[in-house]
Formats: C-alpha cells, sequence, structure tokens
C-alpha cells in the first residue's frame, strides 16, 4: 500500500532549488551518491484499487464543481487556467486513474459496482485539491505529458515539455532530410529535462549509426529522462549525462552533427509574474536565463561554434522576437564565420522562436 | 449533354448552410472545442502558414486564387454556372486522393494562443487545433487529444470527410459509370459489383470518404432522388438508404440538399 501514496518533492525543495544560479562554466558537479528514483505515471500503475462505481461519481462530480469554482479567477490573476481548461484536465485524469473511463459516464448514482482504481479514493480527493488550491501543475499530478506523439513521464524537479518544442523535431526532420549524412553522427540535447527532444531526435535519426548524448544539470531530471528513453527502449542509442551543458561531453572526442536545446530564457525578472504552476511548481533551474534571459543561449551559441563538425545542424529554442534577433546579431558579430544559413522560425502562434543554422 | 446538372468542374456548394465553425460539431468533443474558441473571442488567435513552402515548391492555389474563390463562393452555391477560370481547377476527388502532407500544405493550421509569449512562460495545454484548407475555406478542428501532434491528425481526418461531404465534382449522368472508389462502398447485393471487388469499406475506413465523395455527387445529380440514384448504382431504394442512413455525416448531407429541393429527408 505504502508504494501507491503519491511522494511529491516538499514546496520547500521547489521554492528553493538545490541548484541556482546555473553556473555557466566550469563549476564542479557533485553527484549526489543515490540517484533520485523517478516516480511511476499515474496511468502506468497497477490498477490495485477498488471503489464503487458510486464513490466514484460523488468524487466526480466533487471534483466537477471544484473545477466550475473557478470561473476566470486564475486567468484574472495570472494568465491560470480557466475552468474549461480544468475540466478537460478533469477528464484526462479521469482517464488515467480508471482502467474503464467510460463506466463513470453511467447515470446510476447509486451504483455499488466496484471499480479498478490506479489510486486510492482519497488519492484522487487529494490530487484534485492540489491542482486547485495548491495551483500544481496537471501534469506533475498524473506524472506525464502527452508531447508529439510520446507520453513521457514528469515530476516536481523536471520542466514539463511545451508543445512549441515539437517543432524543434520538425526542424531537426527538415535538416536531416536535406542531409541525410547528418543522421550518422553524434546529436546532443543539453538541459535535456524529461528527455524529451533527446528521445525525439533519436527516433527522427533513426535506427542507423546516429546517436544522442543528453544532458542536465539537475539529477532529478537525469533520473527522469533516462526512465523515459528506457520506456521507449532507446537506451541503447541515447546517453543520458549529468553535469551543466557540454561539460558532460568533455571526454567524447566525435564532433557533433547535430545540437538542440531548449534552455532557460526567461529574464530572471520575469519568473515571479509568471503563472503559479510555473513559477511556484517548476523548477527554476530550467527557466532562469540571467538578466535578459539570454546567458544560456549565449553560452550553447559559443558551445555549438566549437562542438559542431563542419555542416553540422544546430537549433535552439528562444523566448522569441528580441532573443532570436540577439541571438543572430550575436552569431553575426561575435562568432563571426562560424556559422551558416542561420533562420529563424515561428511556433505554431507565430512567434519567431527557433534559431536554426548550421556550422561553418 | 443534360445542362442542368453540369457543374463547374468542381464546386463548392454550400448547402450545408452552417457558419463555418459549426461544420465542427457533429462530434461532440469538437463542439466543446468550438464553444471554447468563441468564449474566447478569437481575438487571440495567431495563424501559422504551412502553406508558404507548399507555394515555394510550385503549388498553384495561392492565397490570392482563393480569394477570388471566396467571391465566387456565394454565387456558386445560387447559380450552377460559374463555369469561370476563376474557379478551382482542382477536383474535389482530388483534394481526397492527397497524402496528408501535400493536403496539410494546402491548409493554414491555427492554434489558440493565449497572450503574452508562450514557450516556458506558461502552462496551459492548449492543444487544439484547427485547420483551415485554403482552396475551398473548409474548416476542421480536433481537441480531443492531449496532444497537438494527434489533434493535428484527427483535424486532418476530419477535413477528408468535410471535403467529402462539400466539393462537388461533375457527373455526366447519360454514360454513368459508378467510380471504383463508390463501389467499395456499396453491399455485395449490387449488382453492378463485381465478385471480384473485395468487401465493402465501411465508414471507418479512411478510404470510405472518397466513396461517400462520389455517392453524393451522384445524388446531386439526380437532384436527390434516391431511387434515381440506386438505379444508377445496381441496387434497391431501400438498400441505398440502408447505406446512406449508416454514417451521420452522409444523412446529414444527403438530407439537407434533399430539405433543399423539397424532398422529404430520409428517415
Amino acid at each position: 500500500m505504502k508504494s501507491s501514496t503519491f511522494t511529491r518533492a516538499s514546496l520547500s525543495s521547489i521554492l528553493q532549488p538545490a541548484f541556482s544560479p546555473r553556473p555557466i562554466s566550469g563549476r564542479p558537479i557533485t553527484c549526489s551518491a543515490v540517484a533520485p528514483k523517478p516516480q511511476t505515471p499515474l496511468h502506468l500503475r497497477p490498477p490495485s484499487f477498488r471503489a464503487t462505481l458510486s464513490e466514484l461519481q460523488k468524487w466526480h462530480i466533487w471534483a466537477k464543481n471544484k473545477a466550475s469554482s473557478v470561473g476566470s479567477t486564475f486567468l484574472d490573476l495570472d494568465n491560470g487556467p480557466e475552468s474549461t481548461l480544468l475540466h478537460r484536465e478533469l477528464n484526462w485524469l479521469v482517464e488515467d486513474a480508471l482502467e474503464q473511463p467510460a463506466l463513470l459516464s453511467r447515470n446510476n448514482y447509486d451504483d455499488a459496482t466496484p471499480v479498478s482504481v490506479r489510486a486510492r479514493l482519497d488519492d484522487l480527493y487529494d490530487l484534485w485539491k492540489q491542482r486547485i488550491d495548491e495551483r500544481r501543475p496537471f501534469q506533475y499530478v498524473v506524472g506525464c505529458e502527452h508531447w508529439r506523439d510520446l507520453v513521457l513521464s514528469v515530476e516536481e524537479g523536471v520542466l514539463i515539455p511545451r508543445p512549441e518544442t515539437e517543432m524543434i523535431l520538425d526542424l531537426v526532420e527538415e535538416s536531416v532530410t536535406q542531409n541525410a549524412g547528418l543522421k550518422n553522427g553524434l546529436w546532443a540535447d543539453l538541459g535535456t529535462g524529461s528527455g524529451a527532444l533527446a528521445i525525439g531526435v533519436a527516433r527522427v535519426i533513426g535506427s542507423g549509426r546516429g546517436r544522442v548524448v543528453a544532458s542536465d544539470l539537475s539529477p532529478i531530471a537525469v533520473a527522469v529522462a533516462s526512465y523515459n528513453v528506457r520506456r521507449y527502449n532507446l537506451q541503447e542509442r541515447v546517453d543520458v549525462r549529468l553535469g551543466s551543458w557540454f561539460e558532460p561531453l568533455n571526454d567524447v572526442n566525435e564532433e557533433l552533427s547535430g545540437l538542440v536545446s531548449n534552455p532557460p530564457y526567461i529574464p530572471t525578472e520575469n519568473i515571479e509574474g509568471l503563472q503559479a504552476e510555473v513559477c511556484k511548481h517548476e523548477p527554476r533551474l530550467a527557466l532562469d536565463g540571467g538578466e535578459n534571459g539570454m546567458s544560456d543561449l549565449i553560452h550553447l551559441c559559443n558551445g555549438a561554434a566549437s562542438m559542431l563538425r563542419p555542416g553540422g545542424f544546430f537549433a535552439f529554442e528562444t523566448n522569441g522576437e528580441v532573443q532570436s534577433e540577439l541571438l543572430v546579431d550575436y552569431m553575426d558579430s561575435k562568432v563571426k564565420g562560424s556559422f551558416f544559413d542561420v533562420n529563424i522560425a515561428s511556433d505554431f502562434a507565430g512567434i519567431r522562436r527557433f534559431v536554426t543554422g548550421y556550422r561553418a | 449533354m443534360s445542362g442542368a446538372n453540369q457543374m463547374a468542374n468542381s464546386i463548392v456548394r454550400s448547402f450545408l448552410r452552417f457558419p463555418s465553425y459549426s461544420i465542427c460539431s457533429f462530434t461532440k468533443p469538437a463542439s466543446a472545442c468550438s464553444r471554447w474558441y468563441r468564449n474566447n473571442n478569437y481575438r487571440t488567435y495567431t495563424s501559422f502558414r504551412l502553406v508558404e513552402k507548399a507555394y515555394k515548391r510550385g503549388f498553384s492555389g495561392g492565397v490570392i486564387n482563393v480569394e477570388v474563390f471566396s467571391a465566387n463562393y456565394s454565387c456558386a452555391s445560387s447559380s450552377s454556372n460559374s463555369n469561370s477560370n476563376t474557379c478551382e481547377t482542382v477536383g474535389g476527388k482530388e483534394y481526397l486522393s492527397m497524402t496528408d502532407d501535400k493536403l496539410m500544405s494546402q491548409c493554414e493550421m491555427d492554434t489558440y494562443k493565449v497572450s503574452g509569449p508562450g514557450g516556458q512562460h506558461r502552462n496551459k495545454r492548449e492543444s487544439a487545433v484547427r485547420l483551415k484548407h485554403l482552396p475551398t475555406g473548409i474548416t476542421a478542428q480536433a481537441s480531443e487529444d492531449r496532444s497537438q501532434h494527434r489533434n493535428r491528425a484527427a483535424a486532418l481526418a476530419r477535413l477528408r470527410t468535410f471535403l467529402a461531404l462539400k466539393v462537388r465534382n461533375s457527373v455526366d449522368l447519360d454514360n454513368y459509370v459508378p467510380p471504383p472508389e463508390l463501389v467499395q462502398i456499396l453491399p455485395a447485393k449490387s449488382t453492378i459489383r463485381g465478385s471480384e471487388k473485395g468487401s465493402q469499406i465501411g465508414p471507418n475506413n479512411p478510404k470510405f470518404a472518397l466513396g461517400m465523395q462520389a455517392l453524393i455527387d451522384l445524388i446531386f445529380a439526380v437532384e436527390g432522388s434516391v431511387a434515381d440514384a440506386a438505379k444508377k448504382l445496381g441496387l434497391s431504394t431501400g438498400a441505398l438508404s440502408r447505406l446512406i442512413l449508416s454514417d451521420d455525416s452522409l444523412r446529414m448531407a444527403v438530407n439537407e440538399y434533399r430539405a433543399a429541393k423539397g424532398v422529404k429527408p430520409l428517415k
């Protein structure tokens, strides 16, 4: 029974991240002796609990009312979720928690039929309270995020992959279509978080000779990314390493064929104003990009100029618009001649978000 | 040539006289989605053009063509003699025969965008996708899935159904031979169905849309008469009625057209 309870990182460890601010270079990394054990997402837990249909329906009605009571409060407060979105999230919670989600829509309120659930009924109440009262992100509540065609495990301490970032894989796909040789080289995803990009890139470059190395400064991220890599049976092709940016690649002799990253890019002063789900619960380490948000992007850009092989491809996500332009300006001036075909690509919402190019 | 039935090579007939967003509301989840879009006033919509690259590759039905076409859109439904060159030269059947990539290249994709910079700033899981097929102006959307990627695939499948329902191909009634994609959706007892045609394709098969489109083309050509259409297909009137009633969107399309012609609906 004990294993079924939802362990979570204590709030204080979220508000005061273990690593802050992120070292730009050189700071030695202390490996903790015991690697953190990643949590199993709700939908992958065994349906070993029983509740009656009427008990679950009572919970469901309570949860719906709780979602409705939010109205546009969060939206007005900090651009948070509205009731409509919370209702949709509740449906997804039901999908993940119940073995047969369709049972809930039966209209028989005194039904004593036992239903198989992946969490205790008490846990379901707690989880939804956390979602609404504490603004705990839905993805942490269910322990996963649906991203592109993947379902990735996530938990406190790991950035929840964003839909915008899915597009980096389209950009990678385009680059390897134009230059098939890139598929057989070594790729890197730096600051991998949940491992989303590393796994995505490994699937795009296919099962040839190509490999991916992923790095992250956070031991929790490394543990979760490794878990996700194993879930997609890519452990032979994706190597997840602990450390800051390029540092874990020091012993890699091969030049990189490709480099992708979604580094922290939010200017420090903007962090406090973000919606509660993000600023109170997601790791600051993965969000805070320093004074103007560009610190890590510049570091990556310098690294790309030395680590990529000639013709090697890079794609970085930025805060959009001005940051993309500043990064391109930096490439044109400070590391002039290092890159060619430097481009800014827009995300699905039309924001100029990605900077791509090739090593000269 | 029985002139009255001769339409322009392909004309979008707005016989389903809904505003464009409600054509999406024939399934429950999508209707929730369109309500959600409307609540947000469309004001924070921005578009992402997947079409640009397609134009570079030489796709001819560009934005200008679409504007011309939009101007003809309403006249096309009131008179069937808009045989002008400004109308689309690509037939409805060709849209449906396109690969997903090709069809997608003719679409503009909208995703709902909150105010602010997006990316790491927000956590809203707005994964809904709305596709607008530029040559015809037909839209489809999907929001049921948590992943934008899969919603895009669902919206594209839905778009194929809408194209089948709304884009008409011309039919030569005098020399009518049912196209193979229509024969595939007919029940085995059809006398024009050879034994080598394989088993009947149902609505869940992706190829059903093409057959459905050809069937509606024929129904339009015979002005909504199921009995006349059945004769052309070697079926009894009852058997064709059952086929039409077996799929909700097909039934609605046929009944809308019959209502416009003053014929009572199939039940």
